[in-house]
């Protein structure tokens, strides 16, 4: 099971850093972030898989969201 | 960015139950998992929800910037009177006065509402320089 969700880990980040559009990076890092809080709650640790669903999914994302809408939308 | 139906529609229906799920995760903090940070950070992207997909306008009908701006400026001088009750014992800050949920639980509802407050009013700022 871990292992699985490290592999899903390892996949997204390659996606998120390889991507071209930022708009895209940043809703896979969203799903990154809630793979991560899946893996927090196998690991027995709900309280933090709760603090990383809430805070990388949700406030994290908004921010990014921001800040590609502020720059430019592609990687040159 | 171009607006759809969908993105109106959920925001509005999913964000009253994340904000009933953040004010569960404060209120039964002590029991379960959560507590005031996630709570509020629950409460906080309920609110956010609203002010990505609907614009500050609609959120400031129901929960004004002047509002949360005050909650969030008294939310950390009630966390110091909370905190200062165990004095009233001769113990140190953050000694339990009441019996057992009692000094937790009111912690918890004040943290969850300064950092609910907090993470909003980070985000409200941004996006109005964003307009400017």
């Amino acid at each position: 099971m871990i292992e699985i969700l490290l592999l899903v880990h390892l996949i997204l980040a390659i996606l998120v850093l390889s991507i071209r559009s930022l708009f895209t990076a940043v809703i896979l890092m969203a799903i990154f972030s809630l793979f991560s809080a899946v893996l927090f709650f196998v690991l027995h640790a709900p309280d933090v898989a709760l603090t990383e669903a809430a805070v990388g999914a949700g406030v994290s994302t908004f921010l990014y969201i921001w800040i590609v809408k502020r720059t430019q939308k592609e990687v040159k | 960015m171009k607006k759809t139906n969908i993105l109106d529609v959920v925001s509005r229906k999913l964000s009253p139950f994340i904000l009933l799920f953040g004010v569960y995760l404060v209120t039964f903090g002590h029991i379960s998992p959560g507590g005031g940070f996630q709570g509020g950070v629950a409460l906080a992207s309920g609110l956010l929800l609203i002010l990505l997909a609907q614009g500050p306008d609609v959120l400031s009908r129901t929960f004004p910037l002047l509002k949360i701006s005050i909650m969030e400026l008294i939310g950390y001088g009630l966390f110091l009177i909370a905190g200062m009750g165990g004095f009233l014992l001769g113990s140190g800050f953050l000694a339990p006065l009441l019996p057992p949920p009692g000094t937790i639980f009111i912690l918890n509802v004040v943290i969850g509402a300064k950092v609910g407050a907090g993470i909003t009013l980070i985000c409200w700022h941004l996006f109005q320089e964003e307009k400017e």
